[in-house]
Formats: structure tokens, C-alpha cells, sequence
């Protein structure tokens, strides 16, 4: 399960950024690495949280700076169950 | 960069608006060969210029703004040598304000316009530092928070005053035509920092100077553009674009095409339910675009003491619901009028000025684009620029359907989807398509606006198709 979460991550990194799934790195910086900028950082936020119909809270997303920070994150949260969606 | 000998075309662009002219200039630029087509006679979109009776008007932009060093207008022009090749001046103020109570001025000097509107709120002052400081310094990472957030709830974290927030609320009504409940924080942010904390710049000769100086690049680096050229299909097989036809069933093919028109014409009419599945189809159907725009146009016998300065947007705000100024503005009666824009143009002959406006019907405007012209002066010369009716040798106006005739854009819309939270970031409108070798652009990607967002979204759509070409190509 984990490493299909860490493939799925990927792709949706891969389609957003443009950048081959073979290019990113797991502790490739979003920012620095991979050109993400704010509107590719919310596409990337917004296409993970409907994949995995999960809800990212706002205190979590300033933790997120690489793939491997997204991938634990997502993880943490499949394993804690369905979260209520984020307070915002 | 290996061209593909089968193809005419490594790339077909369609619609030469500035998102188009801008991702045409960066994939020539990578050596691909590169055609934009484009159904009017000039290019630019909505960044156009016209001439009448020896006046020269400006369509619909009339500034544009994020110009600053590091800003993605300034970081496009220089990457394409063309900062040096366009004169542009940046007008200071670049906006005012003028409220019942108020007269708040945005310029150059970001320290002066805190000051201002500290002097005139004192309240609100550490608020209003707080505020525009996360405008100027926020990283991309802060906006994800923002994501399903409307603008109202921003300026609710930080304010209380309603005058304040109504006076905040102005810009992104009148460049994103939404009020503050409704837009999106995003665009309303990206509205505030790139128009008016880094607005006014103008380039020398009028708006048309943009467009046709990035034409003549785009020819420079070998690629075409071929005018009064409108697409009727695009073209594909086994889920890959082919090229497009063109007036008359001609085929022309192409390896890439990038749609940098309104997203409903591309899904709806380029393509349509053989290549597009019908949900995906139904999706488009049922969004909202934004309202249009009424746009006046004056030409003056000689300047005099009530006019703006030249350069300036000068924002009229009658009182401060700006919410009602929207339902007012989704149905436009022309014996009530609220808000509105105006413009001194920079050669000091003509004055633009707008409201928002709903498509209607062709009749309508028809029957009324006269009573608007001479309502709308009547109104500006009552709250911004006493005597103007003395003065005026020209007048004329573009109605919605105006815009529809020269952009296509789907009901005259004037910054493509209504930026709705709910509508911003739809996976089916990314610059990515579901169609292999489909790329959008402009401003019906869902994440952007105005010239700088499109130019923004034209280099990052040119980006994502050279990122491909270098992995397909190893």
C-alpha cells in the first residue's frame, strides 16, 4: 500500500511539475528542485486530496517542502482513518 | 531540438492573445517550429489597440501590472531581450481609490500607500501592515492553505472595518468581476499584489505596442502567425492531437497544440463528444464564465483642471456593499449605475473607462449601447471628472458582445471562468489535458488572470511541453 501511495504521489508530481517520474528524486525540494510555484503547489495539493479523499489540515502544509515529506504525510493520514474535513 | 519530419508543425497555437503570443515566443525559442493562428485581424486579444478619427484607443487593457524586478512580466520581456525593445513607463499613482469618505492612493512607494491607508483607518493600522506585507512576501507553500478560501475570509483574518475591506474589495471586482464573498482568496490576492501593488505600467504607443512586439519576436525565431485565421477543429486520433482545420477543411498537422482559447470552445466545439467524454463535456458545460465588460470610449478636445493624471486608474466607489454591486452588475440597467473605472490615457487624448456587464443578448445591446454611452458619461462626470461632457469630440463604447466579436470568448467574458473557489484549480482545465499533446494557456486554465497571469501561464504551458520533448528525447 505504501509504495503504491509513493507511486501514485509521483504521478501526480510528474503531471503537474512536467518533470518524468523518473526525474523525481523522494527528497526532491517541491520549490527548489521541482519549480513548483503557488498555483502548481495547490494543483498538487487539491489532485491528492481527491485521489486519496483525504482532507490536508493547514498546519500540516507548511511541513510539506519535499515528495517524501508529502508521501509520510498522506500516509499518516490513510492510516489514521477518514479525517473530517479541515477546519478552514 | 529534433523536428518531426511528418508534421507540418511542431506546435499550432490557438488564439494570439498574450498567453499565446508569450508560449509561441518560448517554444520557437527551443527551436520548434511554431504556428498561431488567430480568428482577428490583429493580435493581442484582449491587449489591443484601435484608431479612430486620428485618436488611438485602447480595447480593454490598459495597463498591466508585475512589472518589478523578479516580477513575471519583467522576468518574460527579459528573457526574451525584449525589456530593451519596448519602452515602458510605469505611471505613479498607479491607482486611486475615491470613496464617500476616502481617497486612498496606490503607488510606487508600497511605505507611502501603508501610510495612507493607515492615516485614513488608524484602527486597522497594524492590520493593514500586517496585511499588505504577506501580499508583497508570501511563499507559494502559504497559498495552498488559501485553496478553498474566498477573499472575504482573508480579509476577515485581518480586518474589521467595512469601509477598509470594501475599499480592498474594489480591485478584484473590477479586474476579476466578483465581490469579495464570491472570488476566490487566491485571485483576489494575486489581483491586489500584481495590479495594484505593481500596477500601472504602460508601454509606449498604446497597449497594441505588447502584442506586436512579442509578433515580431516570435517571427525573429522563425516561428508564423497567421491572422484572420479562425480554427474550426482540432484534430485527434487514438487520444493524440494531429494538428487543426482551418476555414475551407484545411488540415494542417502538428506534433503539439496549444489552446490558448476560451476552454468550452476547445472541449465543446474544437473537439465535441467524439473525442471528449461526456461527463467531462457536461462538466465544462456547466461552469460559470465571468461577466463582461462595458468599456467607454472618449476622445477629448484638450486637457482640463478635472481630469485624472495620465496613466492612472481611477476607481469610483459610491458606498460599500460591494456585494450589491455585483447582483447590480449581473443584470446592468442603464438607469443605475454604482462603481466604476476610468482611465487617462497616457498620450493625454482619451479616457477609457468600464463597468461590469452581463452578456445579455445581441438585441439588447443593440438597443441600448447609446443610452449606456451617454448614461455612463453623465455618471463619470457627476463623481470623478466634472465637465467632461464639454469636452468630448468622440465617443463610443464596446458592448459584451463586442468582446465575444473580436475574443470569442464565451459570453464576452472578460477574465475567462468566474474564479470561484469551487472553480479554481479544476483538474480538467490544467495547462495538462486529458488529449496527449493538448496543452491550454490564457486565462480559462483556471488559475489565472490578467496580462501577467497569462503571460505567466503562456511560459509555464511552453515549459511543460519542453520538459516533455527533452524526456521523450532523453
Amino acid at each position: 500500500m505504501a509504495e503504491n501511495v509513493e507511486k501514485e504521489i509521483l504521478k501526480i508530481i510528474s503531471e503537474v511539475s512536467g518533470f518524468d517520474v523518473k526525474e523525481i528524486k523522494p527528497d526532491a525540494n517541491f520549490f527548489n528542485d521541482l519549480e513548483v510555484d503557488s498555483i502548481k503547489a495547490i494543483e498538487i495539493t487539491v489532485a491528492i486530496e481527491k485521489k486519496f479523499r483525504i482532507s490536508v489540515r493547514d498546519e500540516d502544509i507548511p511541513n510539506i517542502m519535499t515528495v517524501n515529506d508529502a508521501v509520510e504525510l498522506v500516509n499518516k493520514l490513510l492510516n489514521q482513518g477518514s479525517i473530517p474535513s479541515a477546519k478552514v | 531540438m529534433p523536428k518531426s519530419s511528418e508534421n507540418a508543425y511542431d506546435a499550432i497555437i490557438i488564439g494570439a492573445g498574450i498567453g499565446g503570443l508569450v508560449c509561441g515566443c518560448f517554444l520557437a525559442k527551443a527551436g520548434m517550429k511554431v504556428l498561431i493562428c488567430e480568428q482577428h485581424f490583429k493580435p493581442g486579444g484582449y491587449c489591443t489597440s484601435f484608431k479612430r478619427k486620428g485618436f488611438t484607443f485602447d480595447a480593454a487593457a490598459h495597463s498591466f501590472g508585475s512589472y518589478r524586478e523578479g516580477g513575471n512580466m519583467n522576468m518574460i520581456l527579459k528573457a526574451l531581450d525584449l525589456d530593451k525593445r519596448l519602452k515602458i513607463t510605469r505611471y505613479d499613482p498607479s491607482d486611486i481609490i475615491i470613496s464617500p469618505d476616502h481617497k486612498i492612493t496606490f503607488g510606487i512607494d508600497t511605505e507611502k500607500t501603508i501610510k495612507e491607508l493607515q492615516h485614513a483607518f488608524p484602527h486597522e493600522a497594524d492590520n493593514i501592515r500586517k496585511f499588505i506585507y504577506y501580499l508583497i512576501n508570501a511563499k507559494p507553500i502559504e497559498f495552498v492553505v488559501l485553496r478553498k478560501k474566498t477573499y472575504k475570509e482573508f480579509l476577515d483574518q485581518y480586518f474589521k472595518d467595512t469601509q477598509l475591506k470594501a475599499i480592498l474589495s474594489l480591485p478584484a471586482l473590477g479586474n476579476g468581476a466578483l465581490p469579495p464573498s464570491l472570488i476566490a482568496a487566491f485571485t483576489g490576492i494575486k489581483i491586489f499584489r500584481e495590479f495594484i501593488l505593481d500596477g500601472g505600467y504602460y508601454p509606449d504607443g498604446g497597449m497594441q505596442a505588447l502584442p506586436d512586439m512579442l509578433v515580431k519576436k516570435l517571427k525573429e525565431l522563425g516561428g508564423e502567425l497567421r491572422l484572420t485565421c479562425l480554427v474550426k477543429k482540432i484534430k485527434v486520433k487514438d487520444n493524440k492531437v494531429t494538428g487543426v482545420v482551418l476555414d475551407k477543411n484545411e488540415f494542417i498537422s502538428s506534433r503539439y497544440v496549444v489552446s490558448n482559447c476560451d476552454a468550452r470552445q476547445t472541449f465543446v466545439k474544437l473537439m465535441g463528444k467524439k473525442i471528449i467524454a461526456e461527463k467531462d463535456l457536461n462538466k465544462i458545460k456547466n461552469m460559470i464564465p465571468s461577466l463582461s465588460l462595458f468599456v467607454l470610449y472618449l476622445a477629448i478636445d484638450k486637457t482640463f483642471d478635472s481630469l485624472p493624471t495620465p496613466g492612472t486608474n481611477l476607481w469610483y466607489l459610491p458606498h460599500y456593499n460591494i456585494e450589491d454591486m455585483y447582483f447590480l452588475a449581473k443584470k446592468r440597467k442603464v438607469n443605475k449605475f454604482d462603481a466604476h473605472m476610468v482611465h487617462f490615457s497616457p498620450d493625454k487624448k482619451t479616457l477609457l473607462a468600464f463597468i461590469n456587464a452581463p452578456f445579455k443578448n445581441i438585441k439588447y445591446w443593440k438597443d441600448n449601447k447609446h443610452k449606456f454611452i451617454d448614461a455612463f458619461i453623465k455618471e463619470i462626470e457627476e463623481h470623478t471628472i466634472p465637465n467632461l461632457s464639454r469636452h468630448i469630440v468622440y465617443k463610443d463604447a464596446a458592448t459584451p458582445h463586442t468582446m465575444y466579436r473580436y475574443t470569442l470568448n464565451y459570453r464576452g467574458a472578460a477574465y475567462g471562468w468566474a474564479t470561484f473557489p469551487e472553480q479554481l484549480f479544476t483538474p480538467e482545465l490544467r495547462q495538462t489535458t486529458a488529449i496527449k499533446n493538448l496543452f491550454l494557456a490564457g486565462h480559462w486554465t483556471t488559475q489565472t488572470q490578467g496580462i501577467p497571469g497569462v503571460a505567466y501561464i503562456g511560459l509555464d504551458t511552453a515549459k511543460l511541453i519542453i520538459k516533455k520533448e527533452t524526456n521523450i528525447n532523453g
